[in-house]
């Protein structure tokens, strides 16, 4: 027993001092390597049931939500007819600036094979890893390279996964701005909770619903990791504030992280080699 | 040995699947259950302090690699959960079968109580009191109606690797 506490102790202190390069880190990625191809082939057999538990855990909000999707879907329908001519529009201006590299880089699609082992993390792992060109501080998003709705990063890499952590994590944070008074905060993970936009000036009128998207400025001093224009979610409820420097905003993530399956890696050049 | 050796391997790899897959879309409230607990506890509970604390050991030391941050805590967590239910164990003279339940209920909510001072005092953990507080009761809720299923199971599977005694004339 003394012994197994004194290796645990040594262990949390070699870790502890040596972070992500030292020989921990790499004992870390071979378990992890080790893990994905069973955690992928657990995952394909028993996502319907856990989908069919999830289904259950939320019959009584699904009228609701049908009756708010048939909403949604009409006001989507209305605004695909104008939608089409400006992002043609839009993606001309981006190809006159030479900016396409960085808003609308290549993107490596990949499954979602596990989530995290703990509460205290918001992490999935995915079946794709550095062999496909995924490194460190990739952002990861979900629908379309066109329509990128934030997922979170890329924090961790094996040969064929990565641990991507998830925005609702409380460790992660983005530079944002309010879609309609372009409003730029930071925006931070809050656990199961909806996310928590800072920095906003108060006065700042915000209509319920508007969208936030992301920024690529730095934030929290971490460099700008993500491409302007993703989107993170909607604005859920304004906090009232107890100083007169900033406000707080809620914002509800676009994307369900319950029923997440399929993403995109957008391999950017702020990803770097992998830890 | 070796068939001892493979089991908790083997239970050990399961239980570490099963929570990264379909424990994690089944939650109670937004938590999942912490399946290693679970399985740390039952074997402490069977076979003792020091096979509790071993496993507890391994078990914790696989968690923390598949974990972004300091490697140990885990690790250190189970062992000394592991060896206290089993020290425990041994003053406990209770025929009751709601006895495994309720010791892996306590069992839990003192462990994942532990890790998280550790964690904290480590700079690791970023969680309002409410939310900690959360997940200590859930978890230990989830991990005890867990307990009638995983238990009998882990029973047979440690009764049936333990070393036969060969009687020879």
């Amino acid at each position: 027993m003394v012994v197994l506490v004194s290796i645990s102790l040594a262990v949390i202190t070699l870790d502890y001092r040596q972070g992500q390069s030292g020989p921990l880190a790499g004992l870390g990625r071979t378990a992890r390597a080790g893990m994905a191809p069973l955690q992928e082939a657990v995952t394909t057999v028993t996502r319907p049931i856990g989908n069919f538990f999830s289904g259950l855990a939320h019959l009584p909000s699904l009228a609701d939500e049908n009756q708010r999707l048939k909403d949604d879907l009409a006001a989507s329908k209305a605004q695909n007819e104008t939608t089409a001519f400006v992002q043609q529009q839009y993606k001309d201006l981006l190809d006159l600036l030479g900016l396409q590299q960085s808003l609308d880089p290549k993107a490596v699609p990949a499954v979602v094979i596990a989530n995290g082992v703990s509460n205290f993390e918001w992490t999935v792992t995915i079946d794709k890893g550095s062999a496909d060109g995924i490194t460190a501080n990739m952002p990861v998003v979900a629908g379309t390279a066109l329509s990128p709705l934030l997922v979170g990063i890329v924090v961790a890499t094996t040969e064929h996964s990565a641990d991507v952590q998830l925005m609702l994590d409380r460790s992660w944070s983005a530079a944002a701005v309010l879609g309609s008074s372009r409003e730029a905060g930071e925006v931070r993970g809050q656990g199961d909770a909806d996310l928590r936009m800072s920095l906003v000036t108060p006065g700042t009128e915000i209509t319920g619903n508007e969208a936030v998207f992301t920024l690529a400025y730095q934030a929290s001093g971490r460099p700008g990791l993500y491409p302007t224009g993703l989107l993170i979610g909607q604005v859920s409820r304004t906090v009232p504030s107890d100083n007169s420097i900033e406000e707080f905003v809620d914002v509800r993530p676009a994307v369900d992280f319950a029923t997440l399956q399929f993403v995109l890696v957008l391999q950017t050049s702020t990803g770097n080699e992998a830890p | 040995m070796l068939r001892r050796v493979l089991t908790v391997a083997v239970v050990i790899i399961t239980a570490l699947l099963l929570q990264s897959t379909i424990f994690a879309q089944i939650k109670l409230l937004g938590v999942r259950p912490e399946l290693l607990y679970l399985v740390t506890i039952v074997i402490a509970i069977l076979e003792g302090p020091q096979e509790g604390a071993i496993v507890g050991f391994a078990g914790g030391m696989m968690q923390d690699f598949l974990l972004n941050q300091p490697k140990g805590i885990t690790a250190l967590t189970l062992t000394l959960l592991g060896y206290a239910i089993g020290m425990a164990r041994q003053y406990i003279v209770s025929p009751s079968p709601l006895l495994p339940t309720f010791l892996v209920g306590v069992g839990t909510a003192a462990g994942i109580a532990f890790y998280e001072i550790v964690a904290f005092l480590l700079g690791q953990l970023d969680e309002p009191l409410g939310y900690s507080v959360k997940v200590i009761l859930l978890t230990a809720i989830y991990n005890a109606v867990l307990t009638p299923i995983f238990y009998p199971l882990l029973r047979r599977m440690f009764e049936g690797s333990r070393p036969q005694r060969v009687v020879r004339f």
